[in-house]
């Protein structure tokens, strides 16, 4: 019972994660319909980045959290403003924004090998090992701590697209992009904010990520997956509903220690993915755009 | 007259939405049916019905004796029932000669049929080029030479007309009548054009929010209250 | 009896080049050299097998490892377990491998462009890990040892040849020939080709079978030639994006390019490995950049682009 009690709560805390990680790729299948294949390699990036902060200046990866966003966020907007935006829209340029992406992915990681070799790395502070009792079971200081940073991501993006006016011109570009022309939203520069706020997440989520897990440069494949893995199932909808989602992947990975040897859970997410894309491609809450 | 292809009860349902509900259809021999109806009644599902896009919810289909209904679309296509497509879609990568092409030997016809075809349709002389480089009519004279290279018994030409200038309305018009009277194909179509569906068919079925309201010649229909209402609301039915 | 596709420039160019190099060895004492291109001869066989998926039917898979690990142990298994003869095991393997791809890429096809190439990085790193466990099969991560056999890798040169030559040919066959004309069909639009006539789904899955089969094909190649193969190499994502790499930045979609990206590949990476070992995936990522934006077809692109400034054109396929 104590078992099951830090299994789920386990699982829940994965599930912030999973969320923000996914919210990135959603972001901006959504509104560009662009799978962004960088995704993993800009997780990675901020992996690195709060890592990187963290060894040479001594910079709490919380801390980190803003500049390391800021920064992805920009590169998001260059990656947007010199490579994508020159690629066709639609179903033509499907396969061909895939493949550029993954070729940026492909030089990020180049980057990151260069700079920081392919060990395995990971951000240990001074409270790296401190664990709380929660409900009947000893919960990490750490997960609760991005769990927590992940909760406030997730509020302030859920913020920023209900209330303000850049959240409802992003909301309405993934509807209807011809019509937004009309009511004077400029379509290229919403495609490229979104584009930076997508990679931000990503980086934030790499952040956090590398709190949690050891990472080197090749990291980035399986959160990409699993990211995957979030959308289809939870739809582009709500946050919500991406919770929700990342949430059931979560329980499904963490369980399924229970039935199958540790060394085949991360095959447990990919085996997931194909399933979902298969049997529901429209997602379990349906392919509603954002909002 | 046989009658070549029949529909009976055909249904279709969306979730809890009817968009086709309990439509019988007869298409004889050598002639050309018309299906109209205001916008949303279902004519487009009917059509994709029969073309094998997609499968009804009950009902049944057959050409002639052999059942239709379930079948996927290709093997519809090859039966003899081949639709061309509202929104064209020409195959962007393959000429036009290449396009005609596929059709005609996926369906067992030589490629001297293929030939013809392009021709028939007037788009002969620029068969080795990409369809990128026709205008929309051109596309559409595309459409029906692509259908008609597959030698069919039944021509689904969903809405062929519509969207180009009159000149050329004018032109696909007579296409239609040529290849029921040159060819013999048998022919539904639907359309928005009215005095081209007036024109040309032979026979009518309306439709309005699913269910078939009305049928008989051209004449008939015209004059059918419940289409009228069906288009211009009960007011003017009178 | 010749099919009226095939042009006899092309039977002759094929047959020329590689009366070439197989007396090529006999000439020169290169044995570098000749093991060189003994993988290059793999790396253009299974490149052009990739093509066929990716580029003939537009269906781009970041998995395909999966089929050369799957084919390359049970090959391995094979040979050692129930004494295969060599190229039996291959074929065997092929086979396994070819089955397997139907098994995943059927349902999975349904799925159109990006949704598909995400399943498939789903599917390789799936198998990977799945038979990295499967100690029968894989060894585990020790990997499986063939016996050595004296001579053999220099002798696999000529079955390399025939390999690359068969891969070749058929990827000549499969383009020019009406069915490939019904893949390019289906490549622009899977339903309208289903609407007049074009068996889709049997196409495509017989575009998998034969992709994935020739895959697993290389695989028990490359098992023999270096009589020792681990799941972690066999079944590695950097396998998978190697013959992405070598077929867009070659010519996604032509003949013989993914043929050209193959040649480059192995090359650069020969020349890399022993001044920047860790910069060519890098490098390959740039030119995939610089390929999608500004040349689609790659290199066979601006070959093309070149030999139209001086003059070629091409002759319209079908003499209609």
């Amino acid at each position: 019972m104590e078992r099951f009690a830090e299994l789920l709560i386990a699982s829940i805390l994965l599930a912030g994660l999973y969320a923000t990680m996914a919210y990135g790729l959603g972001l901006i299948y959504g509104v560009l319909r662009i799978v962004n294949l960088n995704h993993g390699g800009m997780i990675m990036a901020g992996a690195y980045a709060g890592w990187w902060l963290h060894e040479e200046l001594g910079i709490d990866p919380y801390l980190a959290l803003l500049p390391v966003a800021l920064a992805a966020f920009l590169v998001g907007v260059l990656t947007y403003g010199l490579l994508v935006r020159r690629l066709p829209r639609g179903a033509a340029g499907g396969v061909q924004s895939l493949l550029l992406l993954f070729g940026v992915w492909l030089v990020v990681r180049n980057a990151a090998y260069l700079m920081f070799t392919g060990n395995d790395q990971t951000v240990r502070t001074s409270y790296s090992t401190l664990a709380v009792p929660l409900a009947g079971a000893l919960v990490s200081v750490n997960r609760l701590a991005v769990f927590a940073a992940a909760l406030a991501t997730l509020v302030i993006l859920h913020l920023l697209l209900r209330k303000t006016y850049l959240g409802k011109a992003i909301r309405a570009v993934a509807q209807n992009p011809e019509s937004c022309t009309l009511v004077g939203i400029s379509v290229e520069r919403i495609y490229m904010l979104t584009f930076g706020l997508g990679t931000a997440l990503a980086a934030v989520a790499g952040l956090l990520g590398a709190t949690l897990f050891p990472f080197n440069p090749s990291f980035g494949a399986g959160e990409l997956l699993k990211s995957f893995v979030v959308v289809v199932l939870g739809g582009l909808g709500s946050i919500a509903g991406t919770a929700i989602a990342a949430l059931i992947l979560a329980l499904v990975e963490v369980f399924a220690i229970l039935v199958i040897p540790a060394y085949l859970t991360a095959a447990v997410g990919f085996v997931l993915l194909v399933l979902v894309l298969v049997l529901r491609p429209g997602g379990l809450f349906g392919q509603r755009v954002l909002g | 007259m046989t009658v070549m292809l029949r529909a009976e009860g055909i249904s279709k349902r969306f979730g809890g939405l009817k968009a086709v509900d309990g439509v019988n259809l007869s298409l004889r021999e050598g002639e050309i049916l018309g299906l109209i109806g205001p916008n949303g009644a279902g004519k487009s599902t009917l059509f994709s019905m029969l073309a094998g896009s997609i499968p009804p919810t009950s009902g049944r289909f057959f050409l002639g004796g052999s059942e239709l209904t379930g079948k996927p679309a290709f093997r519809i296509a090859r039966a003899g029932v081949v639709r061309t497509h509202q929104i064209v879609r020409p195959f962007s990568m393959l000429t036009l000669a290449e396009n005609v092409m596929v059709a005609a030997s996926s369906c067992g016809r030589n490629r001297a049929l293929a030939r013809k075809s392009l021709q028939f349709a007037g788009i002969d002389e620029r068969r080795h080029e990409y369809p990128m480089r026709l205008t929309l009519a051109g596309r559409k004279r595309l459409e029906m030479a692509r259908a008609l290279a597959t030698a069919p018994r039944v021509l689904l030409l969903d809405e062929v007309i519509a969207g180009v200038n009159p000149v050329e309305a004018q032109e696909m018009t007579r296409l239609i009548r040529r290849a029921r009277d040159e060819l013999g194909v048998s022919i539904v179509m639907t359309e928005h054009v009215m005095p081209a569906v007036m024109s040309l068919a032979n026979h009518l079925i309306v439709l309005d929010a699913g269910k078939l309201i009305a049928e008989g010649s051209p004449g008939e229909i015209v004059h059918n209250p419940a289409v009228i209402a069906a288009y211009l609301g009960k007011a003017h039915a009178g | 009896m010749k099919p009226p596709w095939v042009r006899p420039r092309a039977v002759v160019g094929l047959l020329a080049v590689c009366a070439v190099l197989a007396v090529g060895p006999l000439l020169h004492g290169d044995l570098y050299a000749h093991n060189l291109v003994t993988l290059t001869f793999l790396g253009i066989a299974a490149a052009l097998a990739w093509n066929w998926l990716g580029g003939y039917l537009g269906q781009v898979s970041f998995g395909h490892a999966a089929m050369f690990g799957l084919g390359g142990f049970v090959a391995a298994r094979a040979q050692i377990s129930l004494n295969m003869p060599m190229v039996p095991a291959w074929v065997f393997g092929g086979l396994v491998a070819g089955l397997y791809a139907l098994v995943w890429g059927h349902p999975t096809l349904r799925l159109r462009g990006p949704y598909f190439s995400i399943a498939t990085i789903g599917v390789g790193e799936a198998t990977r890990l799945v038979c990295t466990y499967w100690d029968w099969l894989t060894g585990g991560s020790s990997g499986l040892s063939l016996p050595m056999q004296v001579g053999l890798k220099y002798r696999l040169y000529w079955y390399g040849l025939v390999l690359a030559a068969l891969a070749v040919a058929g990827s000549y066959v499969l383009r020019r020939s009406p069915l490939g004309l019904s893949l390019l069909a289906i490549k622009s639009d899977v339903d309208a080709a289903s609407d007049v006539g074009v068996s889709s789904t049997r196409l495509q899955d017989l575009v998998l079978f034969i992709s994935g089969a020739t895959m697993g094909l290389c695989g028990g190649f490359y098992a023999s030639y270096f009589s020792y193969i681990e799941p972690g190499d066999m079944f590695g994502f950097d396998r998978s994006i190697s013959w992405v790499l070598m077929g867009v930045i070659g010519g996604i979609g032509t003949i013989v390019g993914p043929a050209l990206g193959a040649v480059i590949f192995v090359l650069v990476r020969q020349f890399l490995i022993a001044s920047y070992p860790q910069l060519y995936l890098g490098l390959y990522g740039v030119l995939l950049v610089l390929v999608i934006l500004f040349e689609p077809l790659g290199l066979t692109g601006l070959a093309l682009r070149l030999a139209h400034r001086f003059g070629y054109r091409e002759r319209p396929d079908l003499a209609t």
